[in-house]
């Protein structure tokens, strides 16, 4: 028994000689698996997220298969990872702002929801009977107060308040080039207009996949001040969006 | 599954998971903690992993009560469930006596949770260490709760990946009769020596409490106010 965790620190989460948690770090190799990539941008007035949209069979029903879902009128998920973790989280997402909303009078507030959820997905890492959910979810809203906000919780738990996020198989990439862009422009977070933070979520995506997409391989969700409602954005205004940003290059 | 407990001795007679787990809270970012004859400091480093993050979303840290505030060094949502059992605790201490809880008592009963997880059945170590400041009746107090669920009073005591040179740091520093101004200072120039890249009242968190037994965290504006007059 001197390895401490039986040999089975690599099957539940038991700390490993080294200090680590080996099946949550597999459940954040998981969560490439999907092969997807995701970015939520926001700006002045609205919070964007945005995924490549794969269907894998062309029987498939292009309608049904989705990464983005409403939790409540005012605050979209983007999920990346395997679905029907993501699926399970989603259906626990919404019960959970129902419930506030039942409680306390008033919509649940981001912040709150991100929590709650990044301490559920904390317990899978500590107790064994459920294992991590192989899943990140990205979480936006805007607030009357904070403006518009980004939320993005992990497999361990953590979560944080974001001015951009990724995930997904080419996260990192992904994550560099928005660093550039926030290298150019600090504050563009709290001032790109909702075309700008539409365009950058989807420019990203671009860059770092190396193709040009037509307005079937992406989906797009937006919460805006001007809308009011988190919604998917129709083909037809996704192609619009890419016209001009081929435009603009 | 739940029934028998994953820490469970080695052959030489050691808890390896707890070994594990404080392996894993001395990798966290540095906090430092000392008490000064009134009142007590907390300062923590704060580097987010990567650019995109927005520092102003999460606070390392936080209040466990009015009169007590608590930081860690590794693993943040671990953290998270000690925090929130913690201020249970102390609203219900406080329902039942009608008094803020004493320092001694909430940071035995953390501890006390700290060390059923590495007995209980199905469920591994906290990997986190945490100090706890407060002014209580009876005056200042800084304690660290480890995860093997030991817990200390300090006089002034630091976790987290720089431990072993912040402790000689402050050995060499501390004084009986320290002021408090002077205990922050003395914390801040502690949580220099360690920190990678040039330290400002961006990327660290300052906390304090006096006799007015309110724990806070200072702005941006009066850590910068400190730094300044240090430099």
């Amino acid at each position: 028994m001197s390895r401490g965790g039986g040999g089975h620190e690599y099957q539940i989460t038991v700390f490993s000689p080294e200090g680590k948690l080996f099946q949550v770090e597999y459940a954040f190799k998981a969560v490439k698996t999907s092969g997807l990539t995701s970015v939520a941008t926001k700006g002045k007035d609205i919070a964007v997220v945005c995924t490549e949209k794969k269907v894998t069979d062309l029987l498939i029903d292009p309608s049904s298969v989705s990464n983005i879902y409403n939790i409540t009128d005012t605050i979209g998920a983007l999920t990346t990872g395997i679905t029907p973790d993501a699926k399970a989280i989603i259906s626990r997402l919404r019960m959970e702002a129902a419930d506030y909303k039942f409680e306390n009078g008033h919509t649940i507030p981001i912040d709150i929801l991100s929590q709650r959820w990044a301490d559920l997905a904390q317990l899978y890492t500590q107790k064994m009977f459920m294992r991590p959910l192989g899943v990140e979810t990205m979480l936006v809203s805007i607030d009357d107060e904070r403006g518009s906000q980004i939320y993005k919780i992990d497999p361990s738990g953590h979560f944080l308040g974001y001015k951009a996020c990724t995930a997904g198989i080419k996260e990192v990439e992904a994550s560099n080039y928005l660093a550039k862009q926030f290298k150019k422009k600090e504050d563009l977070h709290t001032t790109y207009s909702d075309n700008e933070t539409i365009q950058l979520a989807i420019g990203t995506l671009q860059n770092v996949l190396s193709t040009d997409f037509k307005s079937t391989d992406i989906e797009v969700g937006i919460i805006s001040r001007r809308e009011k409602k988190f919604r998917k954005l129709t083909p037809l205004e996704i192609e619009e969006h890419l016209n001009a940003l081929s435009s603009k290059d | 599954m739940t029934d028998f407990s994953l820490t469970t001795f080695s052959s030489k007679g050691k808890l390896l998971q707890i070994e594990y787990a404080l392996l894993a809270a001395s990798k966290g970012e540095t906090a430092i903690g000392l008490k000064a004859r009134n009142g007590v400091v907390l300062a923590v480093e704060k580097q987010p992993p990567n650019p995109l993050v927005d520092e102003t979303s999460y606070t390392k840290i936080q209040n466990i009560a009015g009169h007590v505030g608590a930081v860690y060094a590794g693993l943040a949502p671990d953290f998270r469930v000690l925090l929130q059992k913690a201020r249970k605790h102390a609203q219900v201490y406080q329902l039942r006596y009608r008094e803020p809880v004493l320092c001694s008592n909430l940071c035995r009963e953390t501890a006390q949770i700290v060390q059923e997880f590495t007995q209980s059945g199905g469920v591994r170590p906290f990997g986190v260490s945490v100090l706890t400041a407060g002014y209580d009746d009876d005056g200042p107090h800084l304690y660290q709760i480890d995860p093997s669920g030991a817990y200390y009073e300090w006089k002034a005591t630091a976790i987290g990946r720089n431990t072993k040179n912040a402790k000689s740091f402050l050995e060499k520093r501390y004084k009986a009769d320290l002021e408090l101004e002077d205990a922050i200072q003395t914390t801040l120039l502690t949580l220099k020596e360690g920190f990678e890249g040039t330290m400002t009242a961006k990327n660290i968190e300052v906390g304090i409490v006096k006799s007015d037994m309110v724990f806070r965290t200072l702005t941006e504006a009066q850590i910068k106010d400190y730094l300044d007059e240090s430099a």
